[in-house]
């Protein structure tokens, strides 16, 4: 499409010719179009594996006393159902479809980091390939997609199932994190001139607000995991009863980081439905700043309502009443929402394309599975349904009618512009209308199962008035659903193959994306369209006539360095990390003195001391290279590196120290919890310096011979300083307060 | 003694409290007398809530009696009276050269807020506070101060002095994540963070109301208590979280200067 008055974007390289070399060219890729469809396409190959497993269990259910499946298999393939779906199908394909679109949404040439794009790509499918490599060790993982110990621990799942599920999700949420970080550096510094936040397509924000939680809520779940696995690998307690530690914990953990992961899954689905509703109702959003606005509470308040799912935990009546108050909190910017989008449809020339129906389909499925969410936020109602088919039905509306529906959706819309072709039209209202029978007969009727008492997890039921036939129904509905992804993926052939032509902008939509060739050429744009409101094609379209207020343009400030972004936005995170450690250390040790009998404070002091020193030399090292004084800035980083050194030899000794008087991390819940929150900060003191040996290396080889500064360095410097606080805070914690 | 006893007959008599609302209302009335508008209102309500957090049944309670009802005072005073006081302010015009408070300022406001809510719940000057009127009121002044200090950059007269619109998101959010915490803490914990109200002197016979009667054991009034930390101490900074946005999408911060003078 011509464009009127064009700006260029400036700087960021162009790769070199990868497109030429066919498939190896699709592993090596680190084009974010590439790496996005990567992501989609293995998503969609977990869908199918988590689809089966689905249809598994309903054969299993379709009839009372049925013994199709023998109970441990059916747990296995229940726990593998929620695991595959959560964290191999809905999570990838967001993070898939965010990595095609935020970059040509802004107006970018690639993400901010293309390597560590490519990286949290890899990170998936080898996550996956780890969960399901437990099936050749003796058993998949069969402790449901919470693993809620003590079933978890190694008494009650004795094979290495769970195991596996441990590290599956370790790097799993490590390849989350990164991407996460990845897509906060993009939106921040790589925004097309013009673009500011106010004017920012809703899928960008919202994309962005979940890479935020992400960043909070992930390492809250690696925190627990790591303690998980230590416990079943090496014999600590931190959530068994037996050795003193709380099962409850496990709970309060895994949901801090659980609830939160719902709005990771939901908010893109929002995002993406603002923006396919708008273009075919031909109107801008109604209520652009709400949306936005409330996004932000929904991601504030989604920390701090996660103890609604622990109402039959035993928590009392206060703190129930509490969460109950939190959680009907949440629904309201949530449910005003959907408000904004019925608002955006009223009085639209609505096109019933079949994007759009997905659409509005979310919208009736999204509202009944919110409102058997607000159910659940009384407690009372949750203690008599809690665990049963009425859950299984409640999150199965938010996740699939919601998410999933947003997603469909958001491929219709955007299948144009991946691949050049339409997807056909006529499959696709197959797709629909199978989806919509499939679904609701699948679900619904689970409501009623499950307030006729009917259990999660258990692998069959008997033979009690109308379970039969509900089952049934159910089962049938599932494989309708079964039928309805068939239709989908033979759409997806047909149409890449022989589809309509689309051309540049067929739906005449507004944001950037839609300014670029279909598909777009590697480097996105050659020239990005001037930006000066939230619908900038519009704006091109009608020039004379441009129905949305045109805000003076802001102050254009350079954006800050891609690097130091990342780094806080890491920083953020690993504090997560270091909170979970903390406050487990915190919570087992309050009362007792054990740390005192064990630990030598002053010498620890002494080399506390060093590693303070180091944060001191290490600003010296940057003041040094801003004068231009090559030799002091060799000398300061030398040094730097030295006192690092001298810290982690302290640590060694004071461990053998320990070893040597038979004190190790199964000894008891002081040693636990000592050894893991140490031994992981001095895992991060370890990585600081191999970043800082390779920068000194750097240095020696000349390569800030000319440089007042380096964002590489700075990047380094924030993480030292970062690795410095967080041992402040632990030796007050753990040595200080003894002395006291 | 039933709970409408307690609500009439708990009030503190003294003079003190009410003198120190009147002369802070008159003192507000005298000083704005020419620019009085409806945000006196806010000022009105700073005084009501102050009179309240001190002089009422709570106020009460929280002397020694009760630690659900110290830490609803410690609320009131933080969260609540001096971010009205900053409402209520006459917006000022920008200074022409507005001071650049920086990184080191805001974290200094912040410390200042957060600092507050943990530094009171050590254990000895939680104590401290539970059973010393002099203690208590450097605790009541101390909260008020602090908190007009994390408060100023969210609420500053001069728009030039408030921190920037996503800086002050995650100012805001890192203070309710600080909050949170020290909330989930003291719920939490198996130890008592204040030892003073596990025994209370009680002078007013009201002891058996609340332990049977409220059935606030030591243990369940430490869990309200912190509770009332954790989440409803979070809302007030979602709201004001949700109220920068706000501003921010109305367009504040790209016209500041034109914003002087007129009211929110």
């Amino acid at each position: 499409m011509t464009v009127a008055n064009p700006e260029v974007i400036v700087g960021h390289d162009a790769h070199d010719d990868e497109h030429a070399r066919g498939a190896f060219g699709w592993v090596t890729t680190v084009d974010h179009k590439r790496i996005g469809v990567l992501y989609l396409l293995t998503s969609l190959f977990f869908f199918a594996i988590g689809g089966v497993e689905a249809l598994l269990i309903r054969i299993q259910l379709a009839r009372p006393n049925s013994h199709f499946l023998d109970p441990e298999t059916f747990n296995q393939i229940f726990t593998m159902h929620g695991t595959t779906m959560i964290f191999l199908v809905v999570m990838p394909t967001l993070v898939g479809l965010a990595n095609y679109f935020v970059p040509l949404m802004i107006g970018a040439r690639d993400m901010a980091f293309p390597r560590l794009n490519a990286l949290g790509y890899w990170l998936f499918p080898f996550g996956g390939l780890l969960l399901h490599f437990s099936l050749v060790t003796g058993g998949a993982p069969s402790a449901g997609w919470f693993s809620y110990a003590p079933l978890s621990e190694t008494p009650y799942s004795s094979t290495m199932g769970t195991d596996y599920w441990v590290l599956a999700l370790l790097v799993l949420g490590i390849g989350s994190v990164s991407g996460a970080i990845n897509i906060i550096a993009t939106v921040i510094t790589l925004r097309a001139p013009g673009l500011t936040i106010r004017r920012l397509p809703l899928f960008v924000w919202m994309t962005f607000v979940t890479a935020i939680l992400i960043i909070l809520a992930l390492p809250v779940l690696n925190a627990s995991l790591v303690m998980l696995i230590i416990d079943r690998r090496l014999d600590a307690h931190f959530f068994q009863a037996n050795g003193g530690g709380s099962a409850i914990l496990w709970q309060h953990f895994f949901w801090t980081f659980g609830h939160p992961e719902v709005y990771i899954m939901a908010l893109p689905a929002f995002g993406m439905i603002s923006e396919v509703i708008p273009v075919f109702s031909r109107k801008p959003i109604f209520g652009y700043e709400f949306v936005a606005a409330s996004t932000v509470a929904i991601a504030i308040l989604s920390f701090g309502v996660w103890a609604h799912h622990m109402f039959a935990a035993g928590l009392g009546h206060r703190a129930d009443l509490a969460f109950a108050i939190g959680s009907m909190a949440i629904a309201v910017p949530t449910g005003v929402k959907i408000f904004n989008w019925i608002a955006t449809m009223w009085g639209g020339k609505i096109r019933f394309t079949t994007a759009m129906m997905f659409a509005t389909a979310f919208l009736l499925e999204f509202v009944i599975g919110g409102l058997s969410g607000i159910t659940f936020a009384a407690a009372p109602i949750d203690w008599q349904v809690t665990d049963t088919y009425y859950l299984v039905a409640h999150f199965h509306y938010v996740l699939f009618g919601g998410t999933a529906f947003a997603i469909f959706a958001a491929l219709y819309y955007w299948f144009p512009k991946m691949s050049g072709r339409f997807l056909s039209e006529s499959w696709g209202k197959a797709h629909f209308w199978l989806t919509i029978v499939g679904f609701n007969l699948t679900f619904f009727v689970q409501h009623f199962l499950g307030i006729m008492g009917m259990p999660r997890r258990v692998f069959t039921y008997p033979d009690l008035p109308g379970w039969g036939a509900l089952n049934m129904a159910s089962t049938v509905g599932a494989f309708i659903m079964g039928l309805s992804v068939i239709v989908f993926a033979i759409n997806l052939v047909l149409s890449l193959r022989s589809g309509k032509v689309a051309g540049d902008n067929p739906w005449d939509a507004w944001t950037l994306e839609w300014a670029t060739t279909s598909p777009p050429p590697h480097d996105n744009f050659e020239r990005v369209p001037p930006v000066r409101s939230r619908r900038p094609l519009w704006d091109l379209a009608h020039p004379s006539d441009q129905n949305q207020k045109v805000d003076a343009a802001g102050r254009e400030r350079t954006p800050p360095d891609k690097s130091v972004v990342a780094m806080w936005a890491f920083i953020v995170s690993e504090s997560g990390f270091f909170v979970v450690l903390i406050l487990s250390y915190v919570f087992f040790n309050i009362s007792t003195k054990a740390a005192a009998a064990a630990l030598d404070v002053k010498t620890t002091g002494i080399f506390t001391a060093c590693l303070l020193a180091s944060s001191l030399t290490l600003y010296l090292a940057e003041k040094s290279l801003e004068h231009g004084n090559a030799g002091a800035f060799r000398a300061w980083m030398i040094l730097t590196v030295i006192l690092g050194c001298v810290f982690m030899g302290g640590q060694a000794n004071e461990y053998m120290k320990l070893f040597d008087r038979g004190i190790s991390v199964n000894t008891s819940l002081f040693t636990s919890t000592f050894f893991t929150l140490t031994g992981f900060h001095g895992l991060h003191v370890t990585l600081g310096l191999v970043a800082l040996g390779i920068l000194c290396g750097l240095a020696f080889a000349g390569d800030f011979a000319k440089k007042k500064s380096s964002s590489a360095l700075q990047a380094a410097g924030l993480y030292w300083h970062f690795v410095d606080v967080v041992w402040i805070v632990v030796f007050s914690i753990v040595y200080v307060r003894n002395v006291l | 003694m039933t709970t409408k006893e307690l609500l009439l007959s708990a009030w503190d008599t003294r003079p003190l409290v009410p003198v120190m609302c009147g002369l802070a209302l008159a003192g507000y009335l005298i000083h704005f007398r020419r620019r009085l508008v409806a945000r006196a209102g806010f000022f009105v309500l700073a005084t009501a809530l102050f009179f309240v957090a001190l002089a009422s049944p709570i106020g009460t309670l929280a002397r020694g009696y009760l630690f659900s009802a110290h830490m609803l005072q410690h609320l009131i005073l933080m969260l609540a009276v001096p971010p009205l006081i900053l409402l209520s302010l006459p917006r000022e015009r920008d200074a022409a050269q507005p001071k650049d408070w920086g990184a080191i300022g805001y974290g200094g406001s912040w410390l200042a807020g957060v600092g507050a809510m943990w530094i009171w719940h050590a254990r000895t000057l939680c104590n401290a506070a539970a059973v010393s009127t002099t203690v208590q009121w450097l605790q009541t002044g101390s909260l008020i101060v602090m908190g007009l200090a994390f408060w100023r950059p969210v609420l500053a007269p001069r728009i030039s002095d408030r921190v920037p619109t996503f800086p002050g998101v995650l100012y805001l959010f890192a203070a309710c994540v600080a909050c949170t915490i020290l909330g989930i803490m003291v719920t939490l914990s198996p130890v008592e963070v204040c030892s003073a109200y596990m025994h209370p002197v009680d002078a007013l016979g009201v002891m058996p109301l609340l332990r049977d009667g409220w059935g606030l054991t030591h243990q369940a009034d430490q869990e309200l208590g912190g509770l009332m930390m954790w989440v409803p101490a979070c809302l007030v900074y979602a709201a004001a979280i949700l109220a920068t946005l706000g501003r921010y999408y109305a367009g504040e911060h790209a016209s500041a200067t034109h914003a002087a003078g007129s009211a929110e």
